[in-house]
């Protein structure tokens, strides 16, 4: 999976300017996406300035600290936001649409699970419980396909089959479900539809290693089956390298590093992405694993620069200045470090 | 299917005999109370022997009889209405009598209480307060049930409105008791603005045709269904609110905003649906409490009800008229808490399935 076909390439056909070509194969545009919360200590920039597209079937691992703003990005998205919402604004291009001009009621019925699904986060509670199974995933349909429920329930019997979960799943209850099964249950609930993109924001964290390889081994067969997109927000980077073909890396509220899984994994160009790489465990190699001293910076007030600036072992005069982002390298990786500056 | 019938049989056998268990232990108990573990007994001999000493004594006929002989035919006749009351036997032997009697639901005479129709059978003078309690406080509860619990969901939405911070700031009003805010009702409607009755369940003479009489009924319940709407509408709409708050964060109200759902199915099946039996519970706790009617709010307004029964019935230590609220109530209870049980089962998977059958899932 990790050959680099001829076509790999980091989308950046859009050029940060002007509007995406329609029909090209761009599925996902996201362009200067601010997520700001009110706290009673000041403004929390947990989304900030993040541009970054994506190709139609490709996967993109989000990866970076708890607290990065992974989620916040994600649910930005999905326009799913909390209640002390301070600035929401950008663009969000879906298929050439920008999503972020509808209304609410027209994103609840043109994207919300028709273009665009998710998987949660502590999917242990994700089920209502007292619903059947099978109503839940059946529902969107109904909803929005206006199917009937004998049909809408003969579809999600055809998507249970392809997560692997028993077709007599569907006339039960959450709770009697393993921990497994359930969020394979919430896999097919957001497969039901079709959509484009599916966003899976930590799907394995509350599982144990061998269900994790499970419902990832799923997703990969999944990815190979059907017309669609992935963004995996994760913090287990090495479940992640298995399913994604490209990377982002965020750290304190911005996109610090968007490449091909090869690089990310492989060379990262951020010095925070190397650092992050080098915490993780390898089966066979013998490495020494490192960690990045000091805390992410606060996410209210951060500061000016380079954000990563006080924990970088590399950083120099200009780290005081904040960054652009850099394309650099043969297949247009993105990074957002000084270190990378043409001269 | 059968298999599981038969569990759901022997299931409920179980449970009512359980619940007739705790019901026998609790009127037992109130017997037992009521009667001061048998001390009233003593205090109403002494007030039977001093009735009759006083009777004998003051009879004309027994001029010039001899204080032995007198004192004969006293011991005599408080011998006879000792048996009469069945004092003579053991407290512990008449506690159980009164346990029959209680359990059986005849209820016994009352000692002193009479109906106003003139009956001493003390379920014909519960009978006779039930319906004013009824009609008062089934109004009064179901009307502030509804609205709160309707009120807690609307502004539960909306979160952080000015509706939203005044309702919480008012919470604390809901400290006064309901007759509290009845005794101001009644010095601004009847006293001062004399448009609405002070007290009692219908005018004086009462009006002959029926719907007259309702309208009157009608009228003499505004005061006390405001009164008991003021003090619990605020805090019921601040714990609903809070209620609904906390399950509209649930994991799957969040899911199912993101598939798109209209937020009137996200209301009704995934924030209702899962909370029914916690509602259910407190309907039901509503209509345990509302069976009683409430002593001191019945007194302020003189509502004929049980609530002000019970408390006349206490006075005079009335001990089968006491006993007999007692086991209406008890009764109720019971049937309540057997009935939620079914409703649960019925509204909560996790329940039916989980009781019904114990299959290795």
């Amino acid at each position: 999976m990790n050959q680099i076909r001829a076509t790999d390439q980091i989308n950046t056909s859009s050029s940060r300017q002007g509007s995406p070509d329609q029909g090209s194969d761009t599925l996902l545009d996201v362009r200067n996406l601010c997520l700001h919360f009110r706290t009673s200590r000041g403004v929390l920039q947990a989304v900030d300035d993040v541009s970054f597209s994506m190709q139609r079937r490709r996967s993109i691992a989000i990866i970076g600290e708890s607290g990065c703003g992974k989620t916040s990005l994600a649910r930005a998205i999905l326009r799913l936001l909390p209640r002390n919402v301070h600035t929401y604004k950008g663009e969000v291009y879906l298929d050439g649409t920008d999503v972020m001009t509808l209304s609410d009621e027209w994103f609840r019925q043109k994207v919300r699970w028709t273009k665009v699904s998710m998987v949660s986060q502590a999917a242990m509670n994700a089920l209502n419980p007292v619903l059947k199974v099978g109503t839940q995933v059946a529902e969107p349909l109904i909803v929005h396909e206006r199917m009937t429920k004998r049909d809408a329930l003969a579809r999600a019997r055809e998507v249970f089959r392809i997560v692997g979960v028993p077709e007599d799943f569907l006339h039960r209850y959450a709770f009697e479900l393993s921990g497994g099964m359930r969020q394979r249950a919430i896999l097919a609930m957001a497969l039901v539809t079709n959509p484009a993109l599916v966003i899976l924001d930590e799907p394995t964290s509350a599982l144990d290693m061998l269900t994790q390889a499970n419902i990832f081994n799923a997703l990969k067969d999944i990815k190979n089956q059907l017309e669609v997109g992935f963004i995996l927000i994760t913090h287990d980077i090495s479940t992640s390298s298995d399913l994604a073909d490209e990377v982002i890396v965020m750290y304190a509220g911005q996109l610090v590093e968007h490449s091909l899984s090869t690089t990310a994994y492989r060379a990262p160009l951020h010095p925070y992405a190397r650092g992050l790489m080098s915490s993780v465990p390898t089966l066979r190699e013998d490495k020494k694993l490192e960690f990045i001293p000091g805390q992410p910076p606060s996410l209210i007030n951060p500061p000016s620069g380079c954000r990563f600036a006080v924990r970088c072992s590399r950083r120099f005069e200009r780290c005081d200045q904040e960054p652009p982002t850099f394309t650099v390298g043969e297949h247009g990786e993105l990074v957002k470090c000084w270190l990378h500056a043409k001269e | 299917m059968r298999a599981n019938l038969l569990q759901l049989v022997r299931y409920s056998i179980v449970k009512a005999i359980m619940l007739g268990i705790a019901l026998v232990i609790a009127l037992y108990l109130t017997i037992l109370i009521v009667n001061m573990g048998g001390r009233l007994d003593e205090v109403r001999k002494a007030e039977i022997s001093f009735a009759v000493s006083q009777a004998v004594l003051a009879d004309p006929g027994n001029a010039g009889v001899p204080p032995s002989e007198l004192k004969k035919q006293i011991d005599a006749r408080t011998e006879i209405e000792f048996r009469r009351l069945g004092l003579d036997k053991p407290f512990l032997i008449r506690s159980f009598n009164y346990l029959t009697t209680a359990m059986s639901l005849s209820l016994g005479r009352a000692e002193q209480l009479v109906s106003d129709s003139g009956s001493r059978l003390v379920r014909l003078i519960i009978l006779e307060r039930l319906p004013a309690t009824l009609v008062l406080f089934g109004t009064a509860n179901l009307l502030i049930f509804f609205t709160t619990l309707w009120a807690g969901l609307a502004l539960s939405r909306h979160y952080g409105s000015w509706v939203d911070r005044l309702v919480v700031t008012l919470a604390p009003t809901s400290a006064a008791p309901g007759w509290f805010y009845g005794i101001f009702l009644i010095l601004i409607f009847a006293a001062a603005l004399g448009v609405l009755p002070w007290g009692g369940m219908v005018d004086a003479p009462p009006p002959t045709t029926t719907l007259g009489y309702a309208a009157s009924v009608l009228r003499h319940m505004i005061l006390p269904t405001l009164a008991m709407f003021l003090s619990a509408f605020f805090s019921s709409v601040y714990a609903r609110r809070t209620f609904f708050l906390i399950y509209a964060s649930e994991d799957y109200v969040d899911l199912a905003k993101a598939k798109g759902l209209p937020s009137r199915t996200i209301q009704n099946r995934y924030i209702l649906r899962p909370t029914l039996p916690t509602i259910i519970t407190s309907f039901l706790l509503m209509i345990i409490a509302m069976w009683m009617g409430a002593i001191i709010l019945e007194t302020v307004f003189n509502w004929p009800g049980l609530g002000r029964l019970y408390m006349q019935a206490v006075n005079i230590n009335d001990t089968p008229t006491i006993v007999g609220v007692m086991v209406i109530y008890g009764y109720l209870l019971a049937i309540s808490v057997f009935l939620l049980e079914f409703i649960y089962a019925i509204v909560d998977p996790r329940v039916r399935i989980g009781a019904g059958a114990k299959k290795g899932v």
